[in-house]
């Protein structure tokens, strides 16, 4: 019967796997749901003329840049408790402080790639516009928006990427995902054979990430 | 009809001083004014303060009777309000010396977002105006064609198209070849001088000086920011009054032979 435990086995740890990926991916989706909106309010807030909206969303791109991810995820997870007075303590579940910490933190990356992108639009392209009638939200969203996506999908593309293998870092609270069910898999069998498969999963994603972004800068390439 | 007037217009800009001095001229319906001057002499400022892409720092601008722009009597600048700008921006058309086509519409789109989306025309409507404008400027084969695509003269004349479906009462040109290769000039200007065959009221900031001659109407020179002569063009050109006007037109002469 030995010769058919092999693929039990492998069976076994590809479900096991499996759902680890599962909750990586919630990880990655609401990461992305919440923080791409979020990135471009900042973005904006940012480049306010008004110093007491621009500075104070400096000050947290300049933190959440500026300290490890990990940091953050065990901040958002035992603030809330260990720094509230008595009588205001509570605590998130682990998963929502993770989706906390890895929004605002992949908000303030992807609120610099919006500004960079949103500067980089030619003042003419404004000007064309306002003198044409439209109003400042048409001009944003009909002219320069468009034109800034364009522009922005590789910086992008970049920080999608590291978000799928960033999302390992939330086995920090006690989440299983897909790298700590491959780690905790690979000490119980004494195999590193778990981790190479994960290392594949991650791999596998990627190769997802990469074509859907090649697709996109395809779609867009019919202007220059 | 008056469709500009403007009055003791200034304007200045932190660093540089004034760049607009005292400017007062007026225009009527159907005419043509082109604008000449050495560079830096103020002339695409002025274009810009009555496009309203620059506020003015005193002065009055009166488009088609409405006041854009006044000054009271204490020296306050008292802009009309954002509705009545709103109205009054419709009345003004603008073709830059760079074109500023939307890289992401195809040539249609340029001409037709604006017709639509702020005259609340229907597409269908805005696409059979829009026909007929590129058939008129000789470009109707490049509808579906992004500016990209075009040649510098193409996308002036499709900048020209764009800024006429919004039907201004006035169309300014802040010189509308400076950015094309010598070669691409003639067919931007035939556009142009066709549109004054139907007597569109224009105002053109321009260098070239031969079509000035042939189109405008009037000439205002510019120097330093100050209108330094003004008459039509037999006066400016076959016998200017003022020096700064007459050594600007034989430098410019001897330059271009």
């Amino acid at each position: 019967m030995s010769i058919f435990q092999v693929p039990t086995d492998a069976i076994k740890l590809i479900t096991l796997l499996f759902n680890g990926l599962i909750t990586s991916l919630q990880v990655f989706f609401l990461t992305l749901l919440f923080s791409l909106p979020l990135g471009l309010l900042t973005a904006l807030g940012r480049m306010s003329s008004h110093k007491w909206i621009s500075y104070p969303i400096r000050l947290y791109i300049l933190v959440m840049r500026g300290t490890p991810l990990l940091l953050q995820l065990i901040f958002f997870y035992f603030a809330p408790f260990y720094m509230l007075p008595p009588g205001f303590r509570f605590s998130l579940p682990r998963f929502t402080a993770a989706i906390i910490a890895f929004s605002l933190n992949y908000a303030a990356y992807f609120a610099e790639i919006y500004r960079g992108g949103i500067e980089s639009i030619p003042v003419g392209q404004y000007e064309a516009a306002a003198v044409l009638g439209f109003t400042r939200t048409q001009t944003f969203f009909k002219i320069i928006l468009p034109q800034v996506v364009k522009r922005i999908l590789p910086p992008i593309s970049n920080e999608v990427i590291t978000l799928v293998k960033d999302t390992a870092l939330v086995q920090i609270l006690g989440i299983s995902e897909l790298f700590r069910v491959a780690k905790n898999e690979s000490s119980r069998i004494f195999s590193t054979t778990p981790l190479f498969v994960a290392g594949v999963f991650y791999l596998f994603l990627n190769w997802i990430v990469t074509k859907v972004f090649e697709s996109a800068e395809k779609k867009l390439s019919y202007y220059r | 009809m008056q469709i500009l007037k403007v009055e003791n217009l200034y304007k200045s800009f932190a660093g540089s001083g004034e760049v607009v001095i005292d400017v007062s001229f007026e225009i009527n319906e159907g005419e043509v004014i082109a604008v000449i001057g050495p560079s830096g002499s103020g002339k695409s400022t002025l274009l810009r303060c009555l496009t309203l892409l620059e506020r003015i720092n005193h002065g009055t601008i009166k488009v088609a009777g409405e006041t854009m722009v006044e000054t009271t009597p204490e020296g306050r600048v008292v802009y009309a309000s954002e509705e009545q700008l709103r109205k009054i921006r419709l009345r003004l058309g603008m073709v830059f010396q760079n074109f500023n086509l939307f890289p992401h519409f195809s040539v249609m789109r340029n001409i037709t977002e604006a017709p639509i989306h702020v005259r609340g025309l229907s597409p269908e409507k805005a696409r059979e105006e829009a026909e007929r404008l590129l058939g008129k400027i000789g470009l109707a084969d490049k509808a579906d064609a992004y500016p990209y695509q075009l040649s510098g003269g193409q996308s002036q004349r499709v900048a020209i198209a764009r800024a006429l479906a919004m039907k201004p009462d006035i169309l300014f040109f802040d010189e509308p070849t400076s950015a094309l290769d010598p070669e691409l000039t003639g067919e931007v200007l035939k556009v142009i001088r066709q549109l004054a065959a139907e007597r569109m009221t224009m105002l053109v900031v321009t260098h070239e000086m031969a079509f000035a001659r042939d189109v405008a109407d009037r000439v205002i020179f510019m120097d330093k920011g100050q209108v330094v002569e003004e008459g039509t063009a037999e006066q400016i050109f076959g016998d200017p009054e003022n020096e700064r006007t007459r050594s600007f037109l034989r430098n410019f002469s001897a330059n271009h032979k």
